[in-house]
């Protein structure tokens, strides 16, 4: 976890002018992080990244006694962010937050988020995992660049920070590798769809060229003349061995060019790998045919054939990589295809239909039935039903009316709407969750910097032991020694390929965070995707999470009988609220033509109830504990608190002054799919827990109606990360499912936070998985998919290794002492590519993955509201 | 003589590649160290 991605809290210093400073405060923040290297110094911009869940006030504190004052700044788009904000609601106000205002907040961070000084670049000439280290490198070696990454699936590289533009790509060229800023993502995106049509074509001319040659001297060799030189073909081996260097030059130039570059930077690669390998065989065979003599008549054989089918197999490799690689990306293309071209709109009484890119936000749009919604929206006239299965992974069309929000890229697929334009362009739901999915297919998890570092060190390794294995040939090995120590070392050099390595991990990321995104679970980063799959509590929140979070009221009681009375004066009260919960009794209020009381000095108290003045008296409508805390008397309201309690709902006392007047009851519906979900969490091993502001007695009916393991009743908002500290101080690895904002501090405090929500509502940057659709069944899937990626790159890596650790000593000669076995060059040049292809293809089997869930059909039950 | 050419030849060369790949660094890289902790 020691990665820039990783790192939140941001502090502001100064004073700090070299990397003994860094050093300084890296070392006095080491008792905070337990790591100097979770501390990241940027001294161009005077700040410091710290981890997670890091007090940032504390590391302030402790940088200015270093000598260097502090302060603390939270980044806009980051959860201690949305913590932070949520905080200070909750103190302001109370646990009637708006879920309304708290969303709008979440888009509008959300929006913020994506537009942070990240610069995406377009990267040629990188091949494997050492290509990425260097280009990582030299990105961050400019100045105010924080962080840097490049994802090998997708050939793109992202930097953060505050860096120029050309410094950025003068670094990747100067690195050995081309790089051009990516301005437009979606016109990059067709571009490298075109670019890489033509290379896959030019790659295969190049196969079949460099193939033929190879093969063409092998059957020529082999059938009508001989690979050895003698005096009499020595002139055409001559010809054939200038005629075999302008193939390789012209069909394998690229490896020769990028190793050169690599070399040149002290820098090893797949290219390096290639380059010495054929380049060997090359000079050793032109060596044989120009000057047989200096040679024992046992080693004048040649090799140009394995250069040329080498470099062609290779060709043919990367080709069929490349295939692979386009279909990984297929996710991403299926959303980009969702968005509509031209939009219907109404200016001035006329409709027109201008390009989607010209429609701005208040305009009025018309939309047929069966036609796709071209930007997000309300309804401002007619109602049909919406298939919004493209986003939310919901499979039934979902009826809207005038006021209803709808999203850019779902479909009408019954009556006519018009609506205006409230998000357009990039702001759209759309437009983020395809910025979200891309971003995140390009992160790392852990395992895959693990691999990226073991690569950095690999090439050169590999190097030595070629050298090693020539030696021991000459100095042990039979005659002739010198063609065994050649083709022993070429062999070495060509069967360990690093590519394979360092596309292992980013191909399934892609391939896994695509699939999660048809499921409607959005995945932040690489490391969520990896810790989804050791998860083994899963603690829900309730209001939203587990139920509808629509409660309605299901009795009245009233101690004098009067339940219009005590229904009026409620409403009153809850009038002034936005919660759920409230507007629940205001409904019933309505319903029951009682006219709200007026109620002055309103104040809401997290987490126990409303309060206002009413005729001189206080009047309180909230939770038993904060009721009898003030000194109320509830006895005579056992009975009926009992019924509401034992039927899941949530009682709310009602006491004017000292004087309680009843109790109503508020249930909210358990949805449908609850329980089915968590029992797929426990098929899955895992253990489900509730956390609720509710009393016990309720928690623990919907703790029976659910299947749920253990609860937790009568949890503060703000005490509900506290829930997951203890729980992950016991050993568990939690993840918290919450249903936005509220519980951004539980979220952020959880292994893996999912933020659920419905449609273009979600609050999309508050947690590392964001749940589109309502259900819980999303955490299930994301789970499951979680767990088939990480095995999924767990064989990538294995076979990787099992490969490479095979291959290097039988290619270095190991099993020739026993069995008399020496592999030739080009069965390595055939096993290096078809340990790539082997690789890609495992990664593009998750694209059949199938989640263990299939849809059930039950009756919603009643259960309580709580408020948080 | 050729023997130990070859053999003394093998092993300068993998010194020389130890050299240049861990022991000495370009520009580029030494300052890529400084500004990156990771």
């Amino acid at each position: 976890m020691s990665e820039a991605s990783v790192l939140h809290t941001t502090l502001s210093i100064s004073g700090a002018t070299c990397q003994g400073c860094a050093k300084k405060i890296r070392n006095a923040l080491e008792p905070l992080t337990g790591d100097t290297s979770l501390v990241e110094v940027n001294l161009e911009d005077q700040t410091v990244a710290l981890p997670k869940g890091i007090d940032a006030t504390e590391a302030a504190r402790i940088v200015t006694e270093t000598g260097y004052p502090a302060e603390p700044v939270t980044e806009p788009d980051t959860p201690a962010n949305c913590c932070s904000s949520k905080s200070e609601k909750a103190v302001a106000g109370t646990d009637e937050t708006s879920d309304k205002s708290d969303k709008e907040t979440d888009k509008g961070t959300a929006a913020e988020a994506q537009s942070d000084d990240q610069v995406h670049l377009a990267i040629t000439g990188a091949t494997c995992a050492s290509c990425v280290n260097t280009i990582e490198k030299a990105l961050k070696s400019v100045s105010g660049v924080t962080h840097a990454h490049m994802n090998l699936a997708d050939n793109t590289a992202t930097a953060t920070g505050a860096a120029d533009l050309q410094a950025l790509v003068r670094a990747v060229e100067s690195a050995g590798y081309g790089a051009s800023v990516i301005e437009d993502m979606d016109a990059a995106d067709d571009q490298k769809q075109e670019e890489d049509k033509k290379r896959y074509k030019t790659l295969l001319v190049k196969m079949a060229i460099s193939l033929g040659l190879g093969v063409g001297l092998m059957v020529w060799g082999i059938g009508f003349g001989s690979m050895t030189v003698s005096d009499a073909n020595q002139g055409i081996w001559f010809g054939l061995g200038l005629l075999t260097l302008a193939v390789m030059a012209g069909t394998g130039g690229h490896f020769y060019v990028g190793a050169w570059k690599a070399f040149r930077h002290h820098n090893a690669n797949m290219d390096t790998l290639i380059a010495l390998g054929t380049g060997t065989a090359w000079l050793y065979s032109i060596t044989v045919v120009s000057i047989p003599d200096a040679l024992p008549e046992m080693a004048r054989h040649v090799y140009f054939e394995a250069s040329a089918m080498i470099i062609g197999l290779i060709n043919l490799g990367q080709a069929l990589e490349l295939r692979a690689k386009g279909k990984t990306s297929e996710a991403v293309r299926r959303l980009l295809d969702l968005r509509a071209k031209t939009a219907r709109v109404i200016r001035d009484g006329q409709e027109q239909d201008i390009p989607v890119e010209d429609v701005r936000k208040g305009d009025h749009i018309r939309v047929r039935p069966g036609e796709k919604l071209p930007v997000d929206g309300r309804i401002v006239e007619g109602s049909t039903r919406i298939d919004e299965s493209m986003l939310t992974g919901e499979p039934m069309p979902v009826s809207k009316a005038v006021d209803d929000e709808v999203s850019a890229g779902t479909l009408n697929t019954h009556g006519g709407i018009i609506y205006e334009a409230t998000r357009v362009g990039s702001e759209t739901a759309l437009a983020q969750i395809i910025r979200l999915v891309k971003k995140a297919q390009g992160s790392k998890p852990a395992i895959g910097r693990l691999a990226d570092t073991i690569s950095s060190v690999f090439v050169p390794s590999v190097m030595l032991i070629a050298v090693a294995a020539a030696l021991v040939w000459y100095n042990v090995g039979p005659e002739p020694a010198i063609v065994h120590m050649m083709v022993a070392a070429t062999t070495v050099l060509i069967i360990a390929c690093p590519c394979a390595l360092g596309l292992a991990t980013p191909m399934s990321v892609m391939v896994g965070v695509g699939k999660a995104a048809e499921y409607g679970a959005l995945i932040r980063q690489g490391d969520a995707l990896q810790t989804a799959g050791k998860l083994d509590l899963v603690i829900l929140d309730k209001t939203g999470t587990i139920t509808e979070g629509h409660p309605a009221v299901t009795s009245v009681h009233s101690v004098n009988g009067d339940e219009q009375q005590l229904l009026a004066l409620a409403a009153g009260l809850e009038q002034h609220s936005e919660h759920p919960l409230a507007e629940a009794v205001v409904n019933k209020a309505k319903e029951q033509n009682a006219q709200p009381l007026k109620v002055t000095d309103f104040e809401a108290l997290n987490g126990k109830g409303v309060a206002g003045q009413f005729e001189g008296d206080t009047v309180r409508l909230g939770n038993r504990r904060w009721l009898e805390a003030k000194g109320l008397l509830l006895s005579g309201l056992a009975d009926a608190e009992k019924a509401i309690t034992e039927e899941a709902g949530t009682p709310l006392f009602l006491a004017r002054g000292t004087q309680v007047l009843g109790v109503i009851g508020v249930a909210d519906a358990i949805k449908t799919d609850s329980q089915a979900a968590i029992r797929r969490l426990h098929d899955a091993g895992i253990k489900v827990m509730m956390v609720t502001g509710d009393i016990d007695a309720t928690a623990k009916a919907i703790a029976a109606k659910t299947g749920i393991d253990d609860y937790r009743a009568e949890v503060l908002p703000e005490d509900k990360a506290d829930v997951v500290n203890e729980m992950r101080g016991k050993g568990y690895t939690v993840a918290m499912v919450g249903d936005g904002i509220n519980d951004a501090p539980a979220l952020a405090a959880a292994d893996v936070g999912f933020a659920i929500g419905t449609g273009t509502d979600v609050a999309i940057e508050s947690a590392a998985i964001t749940l589109m659709r309502g259900s819980l069944h999303g955490v299930p899937d994301a789970i499951e998919i979680s767990r088939a990626t990480v095995k999924n790159i767990h064989q990538n890596l294995f076979g990787a290794f099992v490969y490479n650790s095979l291959g290097i000593p039988i290619a270095a000669g190991l099993l020739y002492p026993v069995w008399g076995i020496l592999m030739s060059p080009i069965l390595a040049g055939a096993a290096m590519s078809l340990s790539s292809v082997t690789v890609v293809t495992n990664a593009n089997r998750l694209r059949l993955f199938k989640s263990s869930h299939k849809p059930v059909k039950a009756q919603s039950q009643r259960a309580n509201g709580e408020r948080n | 003589m050729e023997t130990i050419l070859v053999n003394a030849g093998g092993l300068v060369l993998m010194a020389a590649i130890v050299w240049w790949f861990w022991l000495s660094s370009s520009d580029g890289d030494a300052s890529a160290q400084n500004q990156s902790h990771h």
